[in-house]
């Protein structure tokens, strides 16, 4: 029997605001325990919520990228029930009416476009941190009350593959649009994965198990796969996949049984009363999205159409943010939109992943880098000349005019009559050579333009000089 | 020395006088405080009200409230003075912050004293089920008689005179009622009208700060100071307020009041009806409008059930904090919910465990269309008729309580109409978040019993007024208990 998996994602984006969804705490990460916190975020009593206006402005950018209608008017419920890791007993989310739904987001797999229907976008609070230990837990509050969004797809995805490319997309646009970091390592995009499997053609679906809490793009495909490949066994063993919880072991690259997933718990949601509902103005909606920063998608475009670079260079450029705007400062410095890519996308890149860095930690301001593109512009040194400063420069943390003096490079002769002139002073000298070349020997001709170089200190255009010399030896 | 039962106008005359000081008023109520009889204390602030009030030495002519002492119900959050909500799961927290009203009234110079007992997290009528015990109406020495919940200590202190006003909370009638049964004025302003931040939660969406005062003149002094949005209550509004003291005495002569006939003819109680209405005579004879007008039946039956429904689903979720982790008591376990289990079951009295298992019964997902969201539609039906009849009338009028304050146990038919309406109808105000007041308008057997206004939302203003009217007819303003 073939089987076609059915897969839904669910992924919580913790936005990068300034202070927590409903309390002036800071939103911070890897600070002390228990010391970013409101009274509010521990649950006091009598402290009440007030909605963080970034929040629903980050909401709305993230909404509109994914294509999906924005609600006007913003209700917030209560989930309620009881544990460890949530101060108030009760979560304040969005249930009723999400501020986003009905989206869709287009995935590329194997060079084909793919729609993936997205049901709803909504706010809510994240919980507090737990640490586990043989007898006792530990709290940190730090984290609770920050600002989440949840991201829940429709159950169209088929593939690991297909999972991988909507989370990377995902992460793509919430961090292009700079709602969050995106760091599935540190916790601010967790995805929960819910696979079933059915027989090719049948419409009903099968039983749901949910993969929650990954945290790696490749685990999220690991894990799929893995999880498709086990439930086909059950049943083609004759055996019942069992509606569960499971976790995804990198070690072991399966995933491991949590707990039971019984009838579905009753969260008893209703209206949260400390929030009446807000009218959001057609012109706040409206400005949430045009101030929001540009997509990956549209800078993609940018890059192909107005820098008319190649889709290679234009897709490597947007996969990391940061890079995209390092190259964008860059651009509005210089015309030669091709060679600073392929600067950047090459030398600027193997330094970053040789030093373990982000482009951030890197040395070279874009006034800097675009210093050396003038340069090579200009046809000035050689291209082992170029790296050779462009070494210089991340060294000295200079520009390129500092560099070259330091390498003591200064611009090639590309002057025809006196590189003639030196070409026969050379030519006249070495009638032996010429006999060798002549008589076929190529290395003769490497000899001589070394004896160019040698006179000239390196100075002379080398291609113009081998070409040249090519020429007057056929007049010899 | 003798200030007791003084009002905040005899009070600030003196104090701008030079003739007493805020420190020697504090130390009177302090010591009345720690004599008190009724139980109404669950913390006598007497070193924060000592400090505070010998700090207050030059006189503010223009602050009514300078050097006033006056208590808060322990369910508003005090920084660093203990608040229990007069629940044994609170016991020994310690808040961090003030509530705003509490700050508020700081900024005014107001000099606390103490802390107040309440029924366990404001939710119940009787002024029983405080982890103190029962809180005894000042008025009824033997202590036999309710003086009403759940703001029972703000209320009897104030109406024993140690103060001349005092905080409460108002979810149902929680200050209107027991100022009915302690011969006070007892307001409700609009809902959002005072910031709500620092008050326990119990149904927020009802929930309204409560000010107890022996004349309607000290609740509009204490408005004046409360009023206003305030950007830690999201629910605040940013409306402008009003002078609601300098404007007391312009009362709207040609306003027109509405007496509902299904509350009126649900209580039996001869002197509570005659005296009600000879009340309706001196409006009348006043110049004022007073017509009869109906709310189905049916509607006002439903009162008391839609209030608990909702009532007790929002504060099963409000309270759910308590869990032993951070706030309750904490007792060890192998799992979180042993902890959770073990620290809500002995922390919660037998009362407010019962209503929040019905809340949670109400909010379940097979129960929650039959019962949570048939409550809040008709909370919607309840809140359209009786702002049908605020479109025609500026107030509504009616007795606050079928009697005078009840005996201890004296049982009640829970479902005849006397306890459906006449003793639960005041809940229309926290349903339609209307400015409501109790004012006393007679005695019997020597406890006073009181009558209520209920106006329009942000009309707090005309409903002080209109108050402040009646009060001139009937004479009774500024009588205290004076008990020993």
């Amino acid at each position: 029997m073939n089987f076609e998996p059915v897969i839904g994602l669910e992924i919580h984006v913790e936005l990068k605001t300034k202070s927590k969804m409903f309390s002036s705490a800071p939103v911070t990460y890897g600070k002390e325990a228990n010391t970013q916190t409101a009274p509010l975020d521990l649950g006091f009593p009598g402290t009440l919520p007030v909605v963080n206006k970034q929040a629903v402005i980050d909401a709305i950018r993230v909404s509109n990228a994914l294509h999906m209608s924005i609600d006007h008017e913003l209700h917030f419920d209560r989930k309620n029930y009881f544990y460890s890791d949530l101060p108030k007993g009760y979560q304040i989310t969005q249930d009723r009416r999400p501020i986003g739904s009905h989206g869709y987001l287009e995935i590329v797999v194997n060079g084909e476009k793919k729609r993936i229907g997205i049901q709803r976008l909504h706010m809510e609070e994240d919980t507090c941190k737990q640490l586990h230990f043989k007898n006792f837990t530990l709290l940190n509050y730090n984290r609770a009350g920050t600002p989440l969004i949840e991201i829940v797809s429709e159950p169209e995805i088929r593939s690991g593959e297909e999972a991988m490319k909507y989370v990377e997309m995902i992460r793509s646009i919430v961090v292009f649009s700079e709602v969050s970091d995106g760091k599935m390592e540190e916790g601010s995009l967790r995805c929960d994965v819910n696979v079933s499997i059915r027989p090719v053609g049948t419409k009903e679906f099968g039983t749901k198990v949910e993969v929650k809490n990954i945290n790696s793009i490749t685990y999220v495909k690991n894990a799929i796969d893995f999880e498709v490949k086990r439930q086909q066994e059950i049943i083609e063993s004759g055996g019942k996949v069992i509606q569960e919880t499971r976790r995804y072991d990198d070690e072991t690259k399966t995933t491991i049984a949590m707990r039971l997933k019984t009838d579905s718990v009753d969260y008893k949601y209703f209206p949260e009363p400390n929030i009446i509902p807000i009218k959001l103005s057609d012109e706040f909606v409206n400005d949430a999205i045009a101030s929001c920063p540009e997509l990956a998608e549209s800078k993609k475009e940018r890059y192909l159409n107005e820098f008319k670079l190649n889709d290679y260079d234009a897709s490597l450029l947007v996969s990391d943010k940061d890079i995209s705007v390092y190259y964008d400062n860059c651009a509005k410095l210089t015309k030669q939109y091709k060679i600073l890519a392929n600067w950047i996308n090459v030398d600027v890149l193997s330094y970053l992943n040789k030093n373990n860095c982000t482009i951030n930690e890197f040395p070279l301001s874009p006034e800097q880098l675009v210093s050396l593109i003038a340069i090579i512009e200009k046809n000035e040194v050689s291209s082992n000349q170029a790296k050779s400063i462009f070494n210089k420069m991340v060294e000295e943390k200079c520009d390129a005019q500092k560099a070259r003096q330091i390498l003591g490079i200064s611009s090639q002769i590309s002057d025809e009559s006196f590189i003639k002139n030196v070409i026969n002073e050379v030519l006249d000298e070495n009638p032996q050579s010429i006999k060798d070349y002549k008589e076929g020997k190529d290395r003769a001709l490497g000899f001589m333009v070394g004896q160019v170089m040698k006179k000239t200190q390196g100075k002379v255009n080398p291609k113009m000089t081998s070409e040249m010399l090519l020429k007057e030896l056929e007049n010899r | 020395m003798n200030y007791r039962g003084l009002s905040i106008d005899e009070l600030h005359a003196l104090l701008v006088a030079k003739k007493v000081t805020p420190l020697e008023l504090a130390q009177e109520a302090l010591a009345l405080a720690k004599k008190d009889s009724n139980n109404a204390f669950e913390y006598i602030m007497e070193k924060e009200a000592l400090d505070f009030a010998a700090s207050l030495t030059e006189p503010e002519e223009n602050n009514p409230l300078w050097g006033i002492p006056f208590v808060i119900k322990d369910n508003f959050s005090t920084k660093d003075v203990p608040t229990t909500g007069s629940s044994n799961i609170l016991k020994g927290y310690v808040p961090v912050f003030d509530a705003t009203v509490v700050e508020k009234l700081k900024a005014a110079k107001a000099v606390a004293i103490g802390k107040t007992t309440l029924d366990e997290l404001a939710m119940g009528g009787t002024g029983t089920s405080g982890h103190l015990g029962m809180t005894f109406n000042p008025y009824d020495r033997k202590h036999e008689r309710l003086v009403g919940g759940s703001s029972c200590g703000s209320a009897a202190v104030t109406a024993d005179g140690f103060v001349p006003f005092a905080l409460g909370s108002d979810t149902g009638d929680s200050t209107r009622k027991p100022a009915s049964y302690a011969g006070l004025v007892g307001f409700k302003p609009t809902w959002s009208r005072i910031s709500r931040y620092g008050l326990f939660p119990f149904a927020p969406s009802l929930d309204t700060v409560g000010i107890f005062s022996r004349n309607v003149k000290d609740s509009a002094y204490v408005l004046d100071v409360l009023a206003g949005h305030d950007d830690r209550d999201f629910t605040s509004s940013v409306k402008p307020v009003d002078e609601y003291a300098k404007d007391i005495e312009k009362v709207n002569p040609k306003a027109k009041i509405a007496v509902i006939k299904g509350i009126v003819n649900s209580i039996s109680n001869k002197v509570v009806l005659d005296k009600f209405n000879e009340t309706i005579d001196m409006l009348k004879n006043a110049g004022f409008t007073v017509d009869f007008v109906e709310i189905d039946e049916k509607i006002l039956s439903s009162l008391f059930p839609t209030y608990f429904v909702i009532s007790c689903a929002e504060a099963t979720s409000n309270n759910a904090n308590m869990d032993g982790i951070k706030f309750g008591p904490y007792y060890n376990g192998q799992t979180f919910e042993d902890v959770v289990s073990q620290a809500r079951t002995n922390g919660f009295g037998e009362l407010i465990k019962r209503r929040f298992i019905i809340g949670n019964f109400a909010l379940m997902k097979e129960n929650q269309k039959d019962l949570f969201l048939r409550a809040q539609k008709n909370r919607r039906v309840i809140v359209n008729a009786v702002n049908d009849i605020l479109k025609e009338y500026d107030f509504i009028y009616c007795p606050a309580a079928p009697s005078i304050a009840p005996k201890v146990g004296e049982k009640s038919d829970r479902l005849s109409n006397e306890y459906l309406i006449a003793d639960n109808h005041l809940v229309i105000a926290n349903f339609a978040g209307l400015p409501s007041i109790t004012l006393p308008i007679g005695m019997k057997d020597g406890m006073p019993f009181g009558a209520n206004f209920t106006g329009r939302a942000f009309e707090d203003k005309q409903v002080l007024q209109i108050a402040y009217e009646l009060e001139k007819h009937t004479g009774l303003k500024n009588i205290v208990a004076k008990g020993e």
